[in-house]
């Protein structure tokens, strides 16, 4: 018996915790955070708690003992059924299918990350959705854990990303679309699109972000499962609402769908 | 002598002695070493019926020579555990190697089993020296006193050892039937004094979506 791994610890085995040893609001090991809990709550996604020490209590959001918490801090109800309130005294380890797992402090900041990575937040920040669809946006002051596939890493715009490694962004403004289509133009270029051979790299489409702010990026390009953020109203003007058409002008009709590789494009492109 | 090798794969160091590992987890060997098939997990015919009928079944082989065996098996995360005498209950699934000291067996474990979704009956490991267990994702290692008891997620418990007791403490209420269940309908409580392994991920579990 080994005399700091107390009476089973192991000599090259796991570092034995108790509820004194365990960290408090900090990573127990890059794949597990622990929770504590002073008589205080949490939000955090269904099935996310794999052990605890105390007397934790975990409801649904909705339940009507905590209809105010929600109230002041979910801005989606239909959100509401994905997120579990864990409320009570004691300390809880949080993980998520051995994926990395990160802390975040903000402080009267905002965030905004995919749906699928965020595992719990304190109620003093307010979960909101994005108007980029499947991500979420937490403003306020607290601290949030989320996960990623493979260590975050922190860059700073401009900057273009690969859309499968994004994790979210901070403070600086939502990200646009950017597209290499360089490799298409010229005549070599339509061919090469014609026929397929050589040049598609798989990486023409990128996140392009811009402004003072910081980007969160997972090392992999494996994607988390996805999580609901809710609806968004139906209304015009919404992006993702459905309500098209009403005003405006809505899709351009342009004739049957091109291809690129479509011999219109080459002909077009010889001027025919 | 068991040691790791990096995070998943098990070294270990042998002096004509034997060591019992799943079968077909050898990946190399130095020196020379001799695979023995152990039909019904080396615990005799008793033992083997056992296995068969309470459906714990381990295909496990007897390494034997001198020089270093290395184990693995699906890039698992390999955690070392030590026994003086103690007694370790873990899922032959997640079981990868033991001392040839230690004896193995079958337990009954209610119904922590049935809402792991793993059957009603475990593996148990007894005696005096080490054993690996695998784990999705390194485990957390969590102490259980009489002061202090735990609560773990079925999906999450790996392994435990020691004087514990165990029950099965259900938090389904009439608000899981209304769609707002908390998550975590179903939990093991474990209360005594001994460790108990999580892995940091969720087997799907039939209480899973509850």
């Amino acid at each position: 018996m080994s005399a700091h791994g107390g009476m089973y610890g192991t000599p090259g085995g796991p570092v034995v915790y108790d509820p004194m040893t365990l960290p408090v609001d900090d990573n127990v090991n890059a794949y597990t955070f622990c929770v504590e809990l002073k008589s205080g709550e949490w939000f955090l996604q269904k099935g996310k708690m794999i052990a605890y020490y105390g007397a934790i209590e975990f409801n649904g959001i909705g339940h009507g003992r905590l209809d105010r918490l929600v109230r002041t801090s979910f801005h989606s109800p239909l959100h509401a059924s994905d997120w579990v309130v864990a409320s009570g005294s004691g300390k809880m380890l949080l993980a998520d299918r051995a994926f990395d797992v990160n802390s975040y402090d903000l402080d009267d900041g905002n965030l905004t990350i995919r749906a699928g990575n965020l595992l719990a937040f304190q109620p003093s920040l307010a979960l909101k959705q994005s108007i980029v669809p499947g991500f979420l946006t937490l403003i306020g002051t607290g601290k949030f854990v989320a996960a990623s596939n493979g260590p975050v890493v922190f860059m700073e715009p401009p900057i273009r990303v690969d859309p499968q490694a994004l994790v979210g962004w901070a403070d600086c403004p939502s990200p646009c679309h950017h597209y290499d289509h360089g490799y298409l133009t010229g005549v070599l270029g339509g061919l090469r699109a014609m026929t397929g051979l050589g040049g598609v790299s798989g990486e023409e489409h990128q996140f392009e972000f811009v402004g003072a702010g910081t980007v969160l990026l997972q090392s992999t390009e494996t994607l988390m499962g996805e999580a609901a953020t809710g609806v968004v109203p139906s209304e015009p003007g919404v992006p993702g609402g459905g309500g098209t058409g009403a005003f405006g002008h809505g899709p351009q009709p342009s004739g049957p769908p091109r291809l690129p590789g479509q011999l219109g494009d080459l002909q077009r492109r010889f001027g025919l | 002598m068991f040691r790791l090798q990096g995070s998943k794969v098990l070294a270990v160091d042998m002096t004509g002695d034997t060591v019992k590992a799943k079968n077909g987890s050898m990946v190399a060997y130095d020196g020379e070493m001799s695979f023995k098939k152990l039909s019904g997990g080396g615990e005799g015919l008793r033992g083997m019926v056992t296995r068969r009928l309470t459906g714990e079944q381990m295909a496990v082989m007897e390494v034997k020579g001198h020089g270093t065996c290395w184990f693995a098996d699906r890039a698992s995360e390999i955690n070392l555990v030590g026994l003086q005498g103690d007694k370790l209950y873990v899922e032959s699934s997640n079981l990868l190697a033991t001392d040839a000291g230690l004896r193995t067996g079958t337990t009954f474990t209610g119904l922590r089993g049935a809402s792991q979704g793993n059957g009603l009956f475990t593996t148990t490991v007894e005696g005096h020296g080490q054993a690996a267990i695998m784990s999705d994702g390194p485990a957390v290692a969590l102490r259980v006193a009489p002061q202090y008891p735990l609560i773990v997620d079925p999906g999450a418990y790996i392994a435990h050892q020691g004087d514990v007791r165990q029950s099965f403490q259900s938090g389904v209420t009439f608000r899981t039937f209304l769609g707002e269940g908390g998550g975590e309908a179903f939990q093991i409580r474990f209360e005594g004094d001994g460790l108990v392994y999580v892995q940091p991920s969720e087997r799907n579990t039939i209480a899973g979506d509850l």
